[in-house]
């Protein structure tokens, strides 16, 4: 009996994709359910005080609200695969319209926090591990930790009254992104936000650069390289990197997904107009369409994250490449 | 020969106007008519640059229509184009500086409106009879769903009549005195005929015309060089950025991203006074009462409804929830009404009296719920400090913050904190004290006993054109209100605006709406 398996890197991913489309389905699912669980009815939120049993029923018939639940969601993931993210009850137009130009304000500010922060944190680790216990890796273990320790709103107010409002007075404090134009046109604005989101992440990857360069450092390879007498550099960057970002893709990846939710912090001290803004409004006012389009698109940012990462720690781990 | 121009024509009116008479309708003790520019005497209006305002409240649910409101934003939207027959000056007292000339009352069941002529629309269209006869068929079609539809109960808008191009009669079902106070209110607005609200274009008589509007982001307003006051508006552009909190709004005042905001916490108004900018504070109208359905037990006793109102320390409460910014109340509305009673005497806590009312009324240990939301700045807060209040009277009061408060429960609710603006006392009893009323909390009038004849003295009211009789009446309401009515209200928080240093021409306003009208609709401020 033979069994198909498609096997090496690229079986690897499409197993994983695959994998990938069964956790969204289940995702799909599930948020489906917990928007359904909310309480309050959305025809009511929707007319509030204007609510009369005549425009209720109207409502809700608008709404395919009277259908029962399994009908209301395969109309919803039919839509979805055809690229209709539905329409909003707040908004009166089609959700797509509504948050598509956030979501690219929102990959912006990530994007931009990613590229900048992780080459940092992992020059950071390596470094700090290179030198162990010295002064470098005291001091930026320590003042890392610490902000670690610090909560988001804090850093972002931190920096503000810094930088904005109260001691420097050289950057903006706020960073409405006007409708129509797109961040990188005001590219100032975009320092204080993108560095919060930086101090949010550096800290975890540098932490896990350095205690994976330790290990590799002691590593019996590397003493080979010291003994043939490579220079420092060369053992450094050639041996001892690449062995040691295996576990750090993983933590890159988390922290890329958390970003993408932990923004709302960073959106609201800075009125940036993005998805965190629009998903804190869209629960408020129960407006189901945009709630559930943006919790799948968030779930599948995950998903994709996650992949990459593994596929990068798998690129970069060869040894890990025989199981596949 | 050199014809007089529009511009001279308008000046000459706007002067003549200021002299002109209100009818005795329009309220008594109204101060004189204000000329028609009056600017603030903070040095000479400069023209130029681009007004930013900072607005909470709103999201993508945001409208722009010339006659309909739902939040702050679409309040700040609305002025910016669109303008009123007449107008309430800071201390509400109503003028003839809006779009009509004059509005007399002929008989009690009968007004006439001259409009100043010469007025353009922001499409060059000149105002006329036939526009006022369409915004007011509009605001009184109940299917629009309007802001100011319930005020045209009394008016019989099917059969308004065009005496000529500029003149306008409005005969009335039942007699109603408060029809020019309806005529001031912000969003009783003139449009033009065929007028609809956004997306369709937004042409008003204001100062400034719309630009672009994205809901829940920002919008951009330009300065209408056609507008009828000569001289103003003296910003060329103002936009308006929706905010999601105060927070951020704060910073982008101190950091100089805006140049004014609505509504700044009370904590902060030293932070932005050190740093040399304003904040406006405004001891307005508006009021935050807590409701007691007087129809539903245990407020069906009217003792017990009066050892709540014995129970509250009115000074405590405006200190806790508006950090002393704002007045005591003495639970009747309409404080800068000419007919406010104020006669009465000023409640106090009187704990005592409240524990011995509750005994008589067999309720020695009530505990009861308090349902309130974040419709309004204030009205949480308010529920919790008055229930931490009532523990000395003995009383549990378990707070309930519902965010569909406005759903089905509304008005259906024996307890319950609610929110109102600034109003004169006979359209707030229309809006909220009436059988009828579309947001009655408190289900008054009773049916028996004092305070039943409420309905038959408030028609009596409408119909007295004597304003010395007519403030009888409405003294006469409100001891009956003050005796056995329903709501509890502690006090009047006021409003508080921040706004920068070269902002001038703003003037703390009794009015409803924030930053003095929005500096009138941006056209009496401007940047020194």
């Amino acid at each position: 009996m033979s069994r198909f398996r498609p096997t090496g890197v690229w079986g690897f991913i499409l197993r994983r994709l695959l994998l990938g489309i069964v956790v969204l389905i289940l995702v799909s699912i599930l948020v489906f359910l917990a928007t359904q669980a909310l309480p309050g009815d959305p025809a009511r939120a929707i007319l509030g005080r204007e609510a009369n049993p005549a425009s209720l029923a109207a409502l809700r018939r608008q709404l395919h609200l009277d259908q029962p639940v399994f009908q209301q969601y395969l109309t919803w993931v039919t839509g979805l695969l055809h690229g209709n993210l539905g329409r909003s009850l707040e908004a009166q137009e089609p959700v797509s319209t509504l948050i598509g130009s956030k979501l690219v304000n929102s990959a912006v500010l990530v994007a931009l926090a990613a590229v900048l922060s992780i080459p940092l944190s992992i020059a950071i680790g390596a470094w700090s591990a290179f030198k162990r216990e010295k002064a470098f890796d005291q001091a930026s273990s320590n003042l890392l930790l610490a902000l670690a320790a610090l909560p988001e709103f804090v850093v972002a107010l931190v920096l503000v009254i810094l930088f904005a409002t109260t001691v420097f007075h050289v950057l903006p404090a706020i960073s409405t992104v006007p409708p129509g134009s797109r961040p990188w046109n005001n590219w100032v604005a975009l320092i204080l936000p993108v560095l919060t989101l930086m101090i949010a992440v550096a800290p975890y990857v540098a932490r896990i650069m350095r205690a994976s360069m330790i290990e590799v450092l002691e590593s019996d390879y590397v003493e080979m390289a010291r003994l043939k007498g490579l220079p420092e550099r060369t053992v450094l960057i050639r041996h001892a990197l690449p062995n040691a970002l295996g576990p750090v893709f993983q933590v890159i990846a988390l922290n890329l997904a958390y970003l993408a939710g932990g923004i709302i912090v960073v959106e609201f001290v800075f009125n940036y107009s993005g998805i965190g803004g629009a998903i804190t409004e869209a629960v408020v006012n129960h407006d189901l369409p945009v709630i559930q389009a943006l919790a799948m698109l968030i779930a599948a940012l995950y998903v994709v994250l996650n992949l990459l990462a593994d596929v990068a720690t798998i690129l970069v781990t060869p040894k890990l490449r025989t199981r596949l | 020969m050199t014809d007089v121009s529009r511009r001279q024509l308008l000046a000459g009116a706007a002067g003549l106007a200021a002299v002109g008479g209100l009818a005795a309708a329009c309220g008594s003790g109204s101060s004189p008519a204000s000329s028609g520019s009056a600017t603030a005497a903070a040095g000479t209006p400069k023209r130029g640059g681009n007004f930013r305002l900072g607005v909470t409240g709103g999201g993508s649910k945001d409208i722009m229509d010339g006659q309909n409101i739902i939040t702050k934003p679409d309040q700040a939207r609305l002025v910016s184009a669109f303008e009123t027959l007449l107008l309430f000056d800071e201390n509400y007292q109503l003028t003839t500086n809006g779009l009509a000339e004059s509005v007399t009352q002929d008989n009690p069941k009968q007004y006439t409106i001259k409009l100043r002529q010469g007025i353009e629309f922001q499409n060059g269209k000149t105002m006329t009879a036939d526009d006022v006869i369409y915004s007011f068929q509009r605001i009184g079609t109940q299917k629009n769903g309007l802001t100011g539809y319930a005020a045209t109960a009394t008016m019989d808008i099917g059969a308004m009549k065009k005496l000529d191009q500029y003149t306008v009669r409005l005969p009335l079902k039942t007699p109603d005195s408060t029809v020019p106070q309806t005529l001031g209110s912000y969003t009783f607005t003139i449009v033009p005929t065929g007028y609809q609200a956004y997306p369709h274009p937004q042409i008003g008589t204001g100062a400034y015309k719309l630009k672009s509007f994205t809901p829940g982001q920002q919008s951009v307003h330009e300065r209408n060089p056609n507008y009828w006051r000569t001289g103003e508006p003296y910003f060329d552009t103002v936009t308006i950025t929706d905010f999601s909190n105060s927070t951020a709004q704060v910073n982008g005042l101190l950091g100089g991203q805006i140049d004014a905001m609505t509504d700044l916490p009370a904590s902060q108004v030293k932070v932005v006074q050190a740093r040399g900018m304003g904040a406006l504070v405004s001891k307005t109208g508006g009021w935050i009462p807590i409701c007691m359905a007087i129809d539903m037990p245990p407020f069906d006793d009217v003792r017990v409804r009066q050892a709540m109102r014995l129970i509250v320390d009115r000074k405590g409460l405006l200190e806790q929830v508006f950090s002393g910014y704002g007045f005591v109340g003495n639970d009747l509305y309409a404080p800068f009404d000419p007919g406010y009673d104020h006669s009465l005497p000023q409640r106090e806590q009187d704990i005592e009296q409240a524990k011995s009312l509750l005994k008589a009324a067999g309720h020695a240990n009530l505990a009861v719920d308090l349902h309130t939301t974040n419709g309004a700045a204030g009205m949480v807060e308010t529920a919790t400090v008055f229930a931490n209040q009532a523990q000395a009277a003995g009383v549990k009061i378990n707070v309930l913050n519902d965010p569909n408060y406005y759903g089905n429960q509304y008005l259906k609710l024996a307890f319950s904190v609610d929110f109102w603006g600034t109003r004169a006392y006979l359209n707030q009893v229309q809006q909220g004290s009436l059988p009828s009323s579309p947001y009655n909390e408190t289900h008054w009038p009773p049916k028996s006993g004092t305070g039943s004849n409420f309905e038959s003295l408030y028609n009596q009211a409408l119909a007295e054109t004597d304003a010395t009789k007519r403030i009888a009446i409405m003294h006469e309401m409100q001891q009956a209100e003050y005796n056995v009515g329903g709501y509890i209200i502690p006090c009047f928080g006021g409003l508080i605006d921040g706004y920068a240093a070269n902002v001038k021409g703003l003037k703390p306003s009794k009015g409803t709406l924030n930053l003095d009208s929005f500096g009138h609709g941006y056209r009496t401020i401007w940047f020194s």
